[in-house]
């Protein structure tokens, strides 16, 4: 019984009290923290985060102990299709060519999102070998990641809600299909905080080939209603990843440290004439992080200084994939420095820019897989040989899956299938070689413990510490929460370990 | 409320002890005895603390948050209560260790209450019989009850006068009557007067968003009329810059942006023109129900007016999916109706309605027929660009504008044959659209509607010939601005909360978005009744009340603060201080520009991304996918729902950018070429004039001319051309970068 499993998981009350008191964002309430004394508190609390009305990114205890406190977020952009990498369908090859119709009479020519160019049913053009311990089929174009299914655990049977990306895109980050909510990474900061002092808690890489950004592009990584420190930090994706970390050309340190010196002379002589104001130190605390970052940042992303072991592990000597690779050991150096959540997109836009195989499913998966294999396969070894993979959640997923019949054209894709789709996690506090849920036997929709975007989004929450139920917003008279409303959404207790 | 506490709680029925949870066969051997014991705390203490604080709201009257406390099997039933009062997430609420704090908007219950709860709770919470008789019957969801209109936001405006002051000394307006009389029953003072200096800054930052120049302080300091504060407010309010300074505020409120979002985010190139018609309207002090009128139903209400034309774009400012199969269009616009409808409520009436779209609203008395029968009024309303004639000129400009019955903007979906509307708007079980009931007819809230009168009340009638549109907006505008029989008389309390928010930081009301149950309750809730009932009374001009507050005490007040008062009110509900506040993005920006002396100062038409324009933040162009980074860094809002007040938060990012970004070292170059002068004092007198608008002090002065002396060295070791310059602007830099240049007293 799954309900009580989840119940007897040992909440620290005491951290939840204390959270409970400072969760609420970043609403400075000055008086307030002043009648609490904690303005001294945090002024005494040299070098540390500080209170969160003051900082709103202050680390918070979550509300039970968990066992992953990071996560990189794999984003498979674009929809991968379930039966063509991880959702094995031998049925498909005895069904070859058939139409879908024969399998499901319902079948509504509009499932997916072009209207006239509906085939029969399509095998994978891809073979499928048993691999690791468990014997999980695993499609030829992941060949290393393969290595890895004893960490993964897997699902079969999660299911979308829209056929569409951007909608898709948008109910897979914020749990909404409509723009104008936060984002997963942006509820885990207003959650947890960030731990890192001089790196931003939540960071975003996107495609850097110039294959454009993912569909409602940064709607994706925002905090909507919620402050917007809680936004992912998006990399750029060419020349200076993040802005004005350099300082003026004319300075050199001790210029500048001098000029923030004196900033800091004139706002302690403002400080002495308005004891009252608590934000009026909290900025003061902001010149120094600011001050700290613009050497953290850089040296944060500076992936040349890792040995020539490590650049090979993750293909870095490998044109197809190095700039994956790149952005995996980014990933690496980042969770290993306290950034809390990391996404990192696979593909840009639409179409052959990401893995929306419409056309040539074939072509389109080889190439990104190709692209993300040996990188994601790197980044699981390298996390788990540094014993950080064990804290460290690693998710794969996408916003919907593919159908398992044919687009048809010269070379044929597939569709768009929001009834079905596969997603794996490893990592902190998942089981590994285990997979929850099934597919129809053509993989068209989920039929076994299908597993709604709230369950998925509730499971990731949880093995984070936080129960999904209780991390909430008021926004405009409503408590709002990542994962839906009244009994909606719930945490996958099998594939935890 | 969570699955597991439910479970718990249904098992708890049988069975009061956790420990014999595990086996339900099992009868804990104490039982009986726990049970006659826990009815002894039930009729002795907590019966009656249930019934007093609690009942009315959860079962009694209302079933609020669908937690109904009436009979011992609701109580169970509801998951609020677990093995043991610790573990219960009732009691959480009343000792105020989780949110929402309970009794709600009310004193927490006394300790040895809450103390006698915690037993009855542990002991199996048992009731000897309901707490009110039948009081499991719950009533029609439809039905509006006299305690619902009643609640404090939704009555008729109390007529009431200024309260008796015993110290007739402070106050200088009636609204400092109110804020004394609260202030007197604690037995504390307020604030006195500011200085001019600080006096001056305050109302130009509040009224206009600009720094004074140093000269205008000077004239004002130097000013014997008496009336020289009633002056400067009044020249600030003819001010042009009034309006850009408060169209910002309303472009929040109107989540106004010039771009679809989603999949393409195409930009909307011709919207920009809602926000001239803000800044236009504020300036020439449009009575407040005519702005709102026309911001719904301009096209209908004055259709010549190009004006009213551009008003309207309002309505279709929302996000909207550019990329829309079949299967979704109609879905689409039901969405889009919730944007409009949504936005609507929120920014003129604070009520939240977006619930009441699935289901009846949980905590206000807005049921789902009221929702559909709202949003039919914006039934066949669609964006559309039209060619108007702008202020006599004769040229036509493209205007974006929302009316009904021209040809519909392009939009990607066309090709598929995306209707963009449906003649009808139908009521939708739980919000389903393929679950269509009967068509909804337009009507409005029931609530702020006097019982007596139905929608044919409000009904406006188009002009003979007229059929272009419906004037169902046009009805819809006339019943919320109807102060004596719809919600006109709500639309006021909003606006003047609006207004007064701006002015302190913090509204009468501090929840301005939302005045329905579970936003706050007013701090000053006669003073609110009087400002809205003035405000109605003169025209609904927002100018006069602008000079009515800032013409109060309560508003002139020193930011002075001192241990004893805020130990008796520490979070200042009670105005006994003004409290300092952090500038905004747009305001820091354009104070660094106006210093600079970079700023360009056209007003109007098309704005830019680029973050090298030297015009007022107010000019950026809002893409939804390409927000002004420096404006988001200082807690712009996404701009995709209606942001009734700002987060304010201080994060180090901010900080990077004020030292190291090249637009902000471009204004701190441009304020060092206007002061350098022929030697370091006059340079920093000038610059402390030009920054904070006052002297530097001796101290000040000496470690200014250290740290230039400092700087000019380093450069010149370092061989840098120009090191004096270079000095200086690291100078102006670090004072625009001070908290006294970003926060004002």
């Amino acid at each position: 019984m799954t309900k009580r499993q989840h119940q007897s998981v040992p909440i620290s009350r005491r951290a939840w009290i204390r959270r409970a008191g400072c969760g609420f964002g970043a609403i400075g309430a000055a008086g307030l923290l002043q009648s609490e004394g904690l303005l001294e508190q945090t002024l005494a609390a040299d070098g540390k985060l500080g209170n969160r009305a003051l900082n709103p990114l202050a680390a918070q205890p979550p509300h039970f102990d968990a066992k992953a406190t990071r996560v990189i977020w794999i984003y498979i952009n674009g929809g991968p299709s379930h039966v063509d990498t991880w959702d094995y369908k031998p049925a498909l090859e005895k069904l070859n060519g058939k139409s879908i119709k024969e399998f499901d009479p319902k079948f509504k020519d509009t499932t997916g999102f072009f209207k006239n160019q509906v085939g029969g049913l399509m095998k994978s053009p891809f073979k499928f070998t048993p691999r690791g311990e468990c014997g999980k089929m695993v499609s030829e174009i992941f060949p290393k990641m393969g290595e890895h299914v004893d960490k993964m655990a897997f699902i079969h049977s999660g299911f979308a809600e829209s056929n569409n990306h951007s909608p898709a895109l948008f109910m897979m980050n914020t749990g909404r299909p409509q723009m104008g909510y936060p984002c997963v990474g942006s509820w885990v900061m207003h959650g947890l905080g960030s731990e890192s002092q001089n790196l931003p808690g939540f960071v975003v890489m996107s495609d850097p080939k110039g294959r454009g950004l993912p569909k409602g592009h940064a709607a994706n990584w925002g905090a909507a209603f919620l402050p917007g420190a809680y936004q992912g930090t998006h990399l750029r994706p060419k020349g200076v990843a993040i802005d004005n970390l350099v300082r003026p050309g004319h300075m050199d340190d001790a210029d500048q440290r001098r000029q923030i010196d004196f900033v800091q002379q004139l706002n302690k002589q403002f400080q002495t004439k308005h004891p009252a104001e608590a934000e009026l130190a909290a900025r003061m605390e902001s010149f120094e992080l600011a001050y700290r970052m613009q050497t953290a940042a850089p040296e944060a992303l500076d992936i040349d200084s890792e040995p020539k072991h490590i650049h090979e592990l993750y293909g870095m000597n490998n044109d197809r994939c190095k700039h994956f690779s790149r952005q995996c050991l980014i990933a690496r150096r980042l969770v290993e420095r306290d950034v809390r959540f990391v996404q990192i997109y696979s593909g840009g836009m639409e179409n052959q820019r990401s893995w929306d195989g419409h056309q040539d499913i074939k072509g389109n998966h080889t190439q990104f897989a190709g692209e993300t294999d040996q990188p994601v396969a790197a980044l699981l070894a390298d996390l788990e040989q540094r014993g950080l993979l064990k804290e460290t959640l690693i998710v794969w997923c996408g916003e919907f899956g593919r159908l398992p019949i044919a687009q048809t054209g010269k070379k044929p894709g597939r569709d768009h299938n929001p009834h079905c789709f596969s997603a794996w996690m490893a990592g902190g506090g998942i089981k590994g070689g285990v997979t929850y849920g099934e597919s129809d036997d053509v993989g068209y929709k989920a039929e076994v413990d299908r597993v709604h975007i709230h369950d998925l989004h509730a499971t990731i929450l949880h093995s984070l510490g936080l129960n999904h139920t209780r991390l909430t917003y008021m926004y405009n008279g409503l408590r709002i929460r990542l994962t839906g409303v009244a009994d909606d959404g719930k945490v996958l207790t099998k594939i935890l370990a | 409320m969570k699955a597991a506490n439910k479970i718990a709680a249904i098992l708890l029925c049988v069975l009061p002890a956790a420990a014999f949870a595990d086996d339900p066969a099992k009868v804990a051997p104490d039982h009986a005895e726990r049970m006659k014991q826990g009815l002894k705390v039930f009729t002795e203490h907590v019966r009656p603390l249930l019934v007093e604080h609690c009942l009315d709201c959860h079962g009694g009257k209302q079933i609020k948050a669908d937690f109904n406390l009436a009979t011992r099997d609701a109580l169970m039933e509801s998951g609020m209560i677990d093995d043991d009062a610790e573990s219960s997430h009732m009691l959480s609420l009343i000792n105020h260790t989780e949110e929402p704090h309970m009794p709600a908007k009310a004193k927490k219950l006394p300790d040895d209450a809450i103390a006698h709860i915690a037993k009855w709770i542990d002991l199996g919470a048992p009731y000897d019989k309901p707490l009110r008789e039948n009081a499991a019957e719950k009533k029609s969801t439809d039905e509006i009850t006299a305690v619902e209109r009643d609640f404090w936001s939704l009555r008729p405006l109390a007529i009431t006068a200024p309260p008796r002051v015993k110290n007739g000394s402070w106050g200088r307006t009636p609204v400092d009557r109110f804020i004394q009389a609260q202030l007197e029953t604690h037995s504390i003072d307020a604030n006195p007067i500011a200085n001019r200096r600080t006096l001056i800054r305050r109302a130009y930052f509040d009224l206009i968003g600009l720094p004074p120049t140093p000269e205008k302080v000077d004239q004002f300091v130097a000013d014997k009329d008496p009336r020289a504060y009633e002056k400067l407010i009044d020249q600030l309010l003819k001010s042009e810059h009034y309006g850009e300074r408060w169209a910002r505020h309303w472009m929040d409120v109107a989540r106004f942006a010039e771009s679809f979002g989603y999949e393409q985010d195409y930009d909307r190139k011709h919207a920009y023109h809602y926000r001239d018609f803000l800044i236009k309207a504020l300036n020439r002090d449009m009575p407040y129900d005519q702005f709102v009128t026309w911001q719904i139903a301009g096209d209908e209400v004055a259709p010549d007016d190009s004006l009213a034309m551009m008003a309207t774009g309002f309505l279709g400012a929302g996000a909207f999916p550019t990329q829309l199969t079949e299967k979704e269009f109609e879905s689409s616009r039901y969405e889009e109706l919730d944007d409009m409808l949504r936005t609507t409520v929120q920014s003129f009436l604070g009520l939240t309605i977006g619930c009441a779209r699935c289901h009846s609203h949980k905590y206000d008395p807005i049921p789902s027929k009221d929702y559909y029968r709202l949003a039919s009024a914006f039934t066949t309303a669609i964006r559309a660009e039209v060619e108007l004639q702008i202020d006599g000129a004769e040229k036509k400009t493209k205007v974006q504008v929302t009316s009904e019955g021209f040809p519909h903007m392009k939009h990607h979906a066309d090709g598929r044959g995306f209707p963009h509307f449906y003649k009808q708007t139908f009521f939708l079980k739980r919000g389903d659209v393929n679950q269509k009931e009967e068509v909804a007819e337009p009507g409005y809230l029931q609530v702020l509607m006097r019982p007596d009168r139905d929608e044919s009340h409000w009904r406006v009638e188009p002009p003979k010939d007229w059929t272009r549109t419906s004037f169902r907006r046009a009805s819809l505008a006339n019943w919320l601005t109807d102060s004596e029989q719809g919600a006109g008389h709500l639309a006021a309390r909003v606006v003047v909360n609006r207004v007064w928010q701006h002015h302190f930081g913090r509204g009468i009301v501090a929840t301005p978005n939302d005045f329905g149950f579970q936003g706050a309750r007013p701090t000053h809730p006669k003073l609110l009744d009087w400002l809205a009932t003035d405000l109605i009374h003169s025209g609904w001009r927002l100018k006069r009340l602008h000079k009515l507050i800032m013409m109060s005490a309560v508003y002139m007040q020193t930011t002075t603060s001192d241990e004893t008062r805020s130990k008796v009110d520490p979070v200042n509900d009670l105005h006994w201080r003004r409290a300092p506040r952090r500038l905004e993005a747009e305001a820091i920006r354009d104070s660094m520009l106006a210093v600079s002396g970079l700023l360009d100062k056209k007003m109007y038409g098309p704005g830019t991304l680029s973050e090298s324009m030297r015009r007022r933040s107010v000019y950026f162009f809002i893409k939804r996918s390409k927000l002004i980074p420096t404006m988001m860094l200082f807690d712009w809002p996404e701009h995709l729902v209606s942001i009734g007040r700002r987060s304010n938060t201080t994060i180090a990012p901010q900080t990077l950018l004020m030292m190291n970004n090249a637009q902000t070292r471009q204004y701190a170059e441009g304020a060092a070429k206007r002061l350098a002068d022929t030697a370091p004092d006059k340079t920093v007198k000038k610059t402390y004039r030009l920054m904070f608008g006052r002297d530097p002090s001796e101290n000040e002065m000496t470690s200014a001319v250290e740290f230039l002396r400092q700087q000019t060295e380093s450069y010149g070791k370092s061989k840098k051309p120009n090191k004096e310059s270079l000095a200086l602007a690291d100078f102006c830099q670090a004072l625009m970068n001070s908290n006294e240049f970003v926060f004002v007293d």
